[in-house]
């Protein structure tokens, strides 16, 4: 993904576009995993929290 | 100028890419805090006195310490080396070790000196290590 499509993506995503919000978690999906690690184990309810977390907050980015 | 626009957008990536990890890191945080084991504490006025005292518990130790009990050792070696001490030396060690008292309050009591009270323990130290030295066998 070139630059032009990702601010095409993250603009989507903070205007609430659920596709947009998909794309962006799923490029950043590596991010999210290595914070959803305890104790060397991927803990999956960390993970669902952390993405709901992203979901509800993306609006707060200014471009 | 086209190089500008696209430094221009790698440092909208960067920005976002910065917000999402403290987000992130801070949602983490959050979890962690909310799924964190509780304790259950009791207020220790709402706990009654029986439940402190462990019966039986203050009569073994007077008894231990009052010298008419043998006192348990957890090595049998140890035990049997301690016998052979006269009482005194016995009484000193017990007071020194077990009631824990310094040696100013233990001469006070046994009404000697100070320096009375740390030779007779260096001496029934001395005696121990001996006995405990030939395989715990009687220092006669």
């Amino acid at each position: 993904m070139d630059e032009r499509e990702f601010r095409e993506v993250l603009k989507g995503a903070v205007a609430g576009i659920h596709e947009d919000l998909e794309e962006l978690l799923r490029m950043y999906m590596p991010m999210i995993n290595k914070y959803s690690m305890r104790n060397g184990q991927l803990d999956e309810d960390l993970r669902q929290y952390i993405m709901i977390h992203v979901a509800l907050n993306i609006s707060k980015f200014g471009i | 100028m086209n190089h500008r626009q696209d430094s221009a957008r790698d440092e909208l990536r960067a920005r976002f890419t910065k917000w999402l990890d403290t987000l992130v890191y801070r949602a983490k945080l959050n979890y962690l805090y909310k799924t964190r084991k509780k304790v259950e504490t009791v207020p220790i006025e709402e706990v009654e006195e029986d439940c402190l005292s462990c019966p039986g518990f203050e009569d073994e130790c007077i008894r231990g310490l009052s010298g008419t009990d043998e006192i348990w050792f957890e090595e049998e070696e140890l035990g049997k080396a301690f016998k052979v001490l006269s009482p005194a030396r016995q009484q000193i060690l017990l007071m020194l070790f077990v009631e824990e008292k310094k040696p100013c309050e233990i001469a006070r009591e046994l009404n000697c000196s100070v320096q009375h009270v740390y030779n007779q323990r260096s001496l029934a130290l001395k005696k121990l290590r001996q006995a405990l030295g030939k395989g715990g066998e009687s220092l006669g």
